[in-house]
């Protein structure tokens, strides 16, 4: 069932486009989507858990670095994909890019509670200290993003 | 030619010996180079958005790039470390590649430019003009540097 699905997406024409014509381009593409997405997110998180930019409240750095790290998220994605339909049926066996997918769905459910249940609070922690559950949600938003990347690292050495 | 016997000769050093034998070395080099890379050009571009009037409006250009551009030197010297490192492990590859010395160029002009922004960011006045085609240049280059490393993976030596 998955591997007839993922034959399926590797006769698209744009799997077959990426493939035989442009998939050091989408992989650079990638690359670089990626480095911006996981370096501003530093930026958010590192302040999140009270390490850097401490002079700003919390929901300055959210407010205004955040929509940045959507927009090369949504490039590492679209990017992302073509790379996957390029090679889904090899892929589905890649060991590293399976730990990466499963780790993306956590690194989600963090991203998730954190907005809609300990943001909701941010008003008694948006200056100095943060709360504990802001702490812990940022340690393990940078733990599973330097996971994901390396896994998608990893996933190119299989 | 010159840099064909030097990688032939480092290729048979006893240091690149073992890191050709030693599975993790350049996974590992590789990804902690993508991770130091991710969070300069995330520095600069923080900055770059500054001196064009976006990003982090609410701070300073002063603050802005007192935030973000001390932290690309020890960043830049790990990135020396793990690119020599990944330059031993496979001297013919890198050594006889265009994409690589694409790569320094841009990063040496990155650098100065880099520097360029700090002076201004630090002895601008209100009223000075920003310097919008260097801000403009650092996000060119930045970007060439990681795609033309992803390259070098792809681009025949000489």
């Amino acid at each position: 069932m998955l591997e007839s699905f993922a034959e399926f997406l590797q006769t698209l024409p744009v799997a077959v486009l990426v493939s035989e014509n442009i998939f050091p381009e989408v992989e650079a593409a990638h690359v670089v989507a990626l480095a911006l997405f996981f370096g501003t997110l530093a930026i958010v998180d590192l302040r999140l858990v009270g390490l850097t930019s401490r002079h700003m409240r919390f929901t300055q750095i959210h407010d205004q670095v955040l929509p940045i790290s959507w927009f090369a998220f949504v490039l590492a994605a679209i990017t992302g994909g073509l790379m996957f339909v390029a090679n889904a049926s090899s892929y589905i066996h890649n060991t590293p890019l399976i730990i990466k997918f499963v780790l993306l769905a956590l690194a989600g459910v963090n991203m998730a509670y954190f907005q809609f249940v300990t943001f909701r609070g941010v008003a008694a922690w948006d200056n100095g200290e943060p709360a504990a559950a802001a702490k812990l949600g940022g340690y393990l938003s940078l733990g599973l993003w330097v996971g994901i990347i390396t896994c998608g690292r990893l996933a190119g050495f299989v | 030619m010159f840099i064909v016997e030097f990688s032939d000769w480092l290729a048979n050093t006893a240091i690149s010996q073992y890191f050709q034998v030693t599975p993790w070395v350049i996974p590992g080099m590789q990804t902690i180079h993508i991770l130091c890379l991710a969070l300069v050009l995330a520095g600069a571009v923080m900055v770059d958005l500054r001196v064009l009037g976006r990003g982090l409006k609410s701070e300073s250009m002063a603050a802005v790039a007192e935030r973000f551009l001390p932290s690309i030197t020890p960043l830049v010297l790990v990135l020396l470390f793990t690119g020599i490192i990944l330059i031993i492990a496979e001297p013919g590859r890198t050594l006889g590649n265009p994409a690589f010395y694409v790569k320094m160029v841009c990063l040496v002009l990155a650098l100065i430019i880099t520097a360029r922004l700090r002076r201004y960011a630090a002895t601008a006045t209100t009223g000075d003009r920003a310097p919008v085609l260097l801000a403009l240049l650092s996000m060119l280059l930045w970007t060439t540097i990681i795609v033309a490393g992803r390259f070098i993976a792809y681009i025949e030596p000489i």
